[in-house]
């Protein structure tokens, strides 16, 4: 990843495309707490885009705001020609999605919901509803009571409502949650195929391998502030990470402790993890065997958790 | 009218909707079969005690205005509190409030469409009460011509029309307790915070009223105007003290629906 995409990227980032989406210097304060701290954000037509964060990073606090739930402290959002919150109606006819879970009206049926919800929005025929329905799989359970739904259910009849008047641009907050295997895949498909369609799909999401899987370009928030965005393939940090278990783990230690330093490795469970640029690697087995420690496992740290992703970008941005 | 339809559908949707009617419906058959079963009235006017009841006996019309009489105080404001606390803290507690405002909806627009519904759902409580009074009152004692407060007496079709205005004056009055838990509405997320809140209001009110010290304080408390509707049963009726009420009401109700407009026009949706 070069340097340079550490850095929030400019909000001409689309180039030729639309910027269907963008935040602009956008801050919400609660009382003494920043939740969002100066966000500049651009999501570009046909973009399906992740919003990757750890809880409490302002993911939620950033959709509200998009929809206009929440007024800012400062700075404002655009949906495509309409600002946030001064045009929120407008801005509101491009979008659908969901924040948080999704809630619906318990005593009516998933049909009557989105009926209801239709009307406001105006030009959604009941074969739009029928058509949302089976397309989240929810037809067989369309004249059910919403107060009978599973969670899953209830996600899947939120991407439902989302859809339902076809929005450029669709909003989805950990839209995964609560969703058993296939029900995620169902539903990463679908994302997938929204953007193969052309809609703008805005995912937010703390699960790096589902942004990796659906996503083309990503934004990393932590604390209330954009730590990285660009495409997905650039997201994830430069050094390497290995997992090394030998017979010796102690004398593993010193060895690998004189040739990276003591603070690029750490323990995790029975294994020593090294923070090591790829090209190092070679030498770093060389050097145990040298030391006659028998290597009996090697394993690339791909399930890098992130948070020590967020901790090692941030520290990153601060460096700069 | 879009706004409205659907939140009227809404609450047609809700059992608490039928549970507060099936209440107002209940109520004058109780009063109609207690003073049937007493042996003595209720205690003369002289002495406190609400006139209307002792004229059931004779006529079963008053049972509608009796009906009033009992509920006035307290049935009416609390389902008129509840009725007013459901719109937006209600709502809140359930989490759709975001969902409706993720629509392109106004939110000004959402709010007055609330408004008129929880008034709405009053009204068609209080013509329940009404069928079921004249029901209740009509079958065991009957219907006949009405003997008004200044002595004289009018046949059945005005002393309908008479209970009628009594009841929308009721209406309006109602208003005034929904407007207020409206508005305490948009200030939480707990609908029974707001039911609470409004009825707290409304009892210190009554009591403020009832005490002789606070006397100077009567004719600005909404509650103190709400027993005013029985000078249209004199010959000629006392408007003084109706513009008063309707002075009142007005002002308590454009107060109340202007704070909570200005309130749930800037409020941060977080439920």
């Amino acid at each position: 990843m070069s340097e340079s995409s550490l850095l929030p990227t400019r909000l001409d980032s689309c180039g030729e495309q639309t910027v269907v989406l963008s935040a602009h210097a956008l801050t919400k304060d609660f009382g003494r707490l920043r939740a969002v701290d100066h966000l500049d954000l651009a999501v570009c037509r046909g973009d399906v885009f992740g919003f990757l964060g750890p809880n409490g990073a302002g993911k939620t606090t950033t959709i509200r705001l998009i929809f206009g739930l929440l007024y800012p402290t400062t700075g404002y959002v655009q949906v495509l020609d309409h600002r946030v919150p001064d045009q929120r109606q407008e801005a509101l006819r491009h979008l659908g999605g969901f924040v948080d879970d999704p809630t619906f009206y318990n005593n009516m049926t998933a049909r009557r919901n989105l009926r209801l919800f239709g009307e406001m929005r105006g030009g959604v025929s009941e074969e739009r509803i029928t058509e949302v329905l089976e397309l989240v799989g929810l037809a067989g359970r369309a004249d059910s009571k919403v107060g009978s739904y599973s969670h899953g259910m209830r996600q899947r009849l939120g991407i439902a409502l989302a859809l339902l008047h076809r929005p450029e641009l669709v909003i989805l907050d950990e839209p995964t949650s609560g969703l058993d295997p296939q029900g995620m895949k169902d539903v990463r498909e679908l994302i997938r195929e929204l953007g193969h369609q052309g809609t703008t799909v805005f995912l937010s999401s703390h699960l790096l391998h589902e942004v990796e899987l659906v996503c083309n370009r990503a934004a990393i928030m932590n604390k209330g502030r954009v730590v990285v965005q660009g495409p997905v393939s650039t997201l994830r940090p430069v050094s390497s990470t290995v997992k090394v278990l030998t017979a010796d783990q102690s004398k593993a230690r010193e060895t690998l402790s004189s040739l990276f330093g003591a603070g690029n490795i750490r323990e995790d469970e029975e294994y020593l993890v090294v923070q090591a640029d790829d090209e190092l690697v070679p030498e770093m087995v060389r050097r145990l065997v040298a030391d006659d420690i028998d290597v009996k496992a090697l394993v690339p740290a791909f399930d890098q958790s992130l948070e020590d992703m967020f901790l090692e970008l941030t520290a990153r941005s601060e460096d700069k | 009218m879009g706004h409205v339809r659907r939140e009227l559908i809404k609450i047609l949707y809700q059992k608490r909707t039928y549970f507060g009617w099936a209440g107002l419906f209940i109520v004058p058959f109780l009063i109609t079969v207690a003073m049937r079963l007493s042996s003595e009235g209720p205690p003369p006017p002289e002495q406190g005690g609400p006139q209307f009841f002792e004229l059931i006996r004779l006529n079963g019309s008053y049972v509608a205005v009796g009906s009033l009489v009992a509920l006035v105080t307290f049935l009416l404001p609390l389902l008129a509190a509840m009725s007013g606390s459901q719109t937006i803290a209600g709502e809140a507690e359930n989490g759709t409030l975001r969902t409706v405002l993720m629509q392109p909806v106004k939110r000004g627009a959402v709010l007055a469409a609330k408004w008129l519904v929880a008034n709405i759902y009053i009204a068609i409580g209080l013509v329940i009460l009404a069928v079921g009074s004249l029901i209740a009152g009509g079958s065991i004692y009957g219907l006949k011509p009405m003997m008004l407060l200044t002595g004289q007496t009018v046949g059945v079709g005005q002393s309908l029309l008479l209970v009628f205005v009594s009841y929308c004056f009721v209406l309006l009055a109602m208003a005034t307790v929904v407007s207020l838990a409206v508005f305490f509405s948009t200030l939480t997320n707990s609908s029974l915070t707001a039911v609470a809140t409004a009825l707290v209001l409304v009892i210190i009110m009554l009591v403020l009223g009832s005490l002789n010290v606070f006397d100077f304080l009567r004719p600005y408390l909404f509650t103190h105007h709400f027993d005013a509707w029985i000078n249209f049963f004199r010959s000629p009726v006392d408007w003084g003290p109706l513009r008063d009420a309707f002075l009142n009401f007005a002002v308590w109700i454009v107060v109340t629906m202007a704070a909570a407009w200005f309130r749930f026009t800037r409020k941060d949706i977080l439920s």
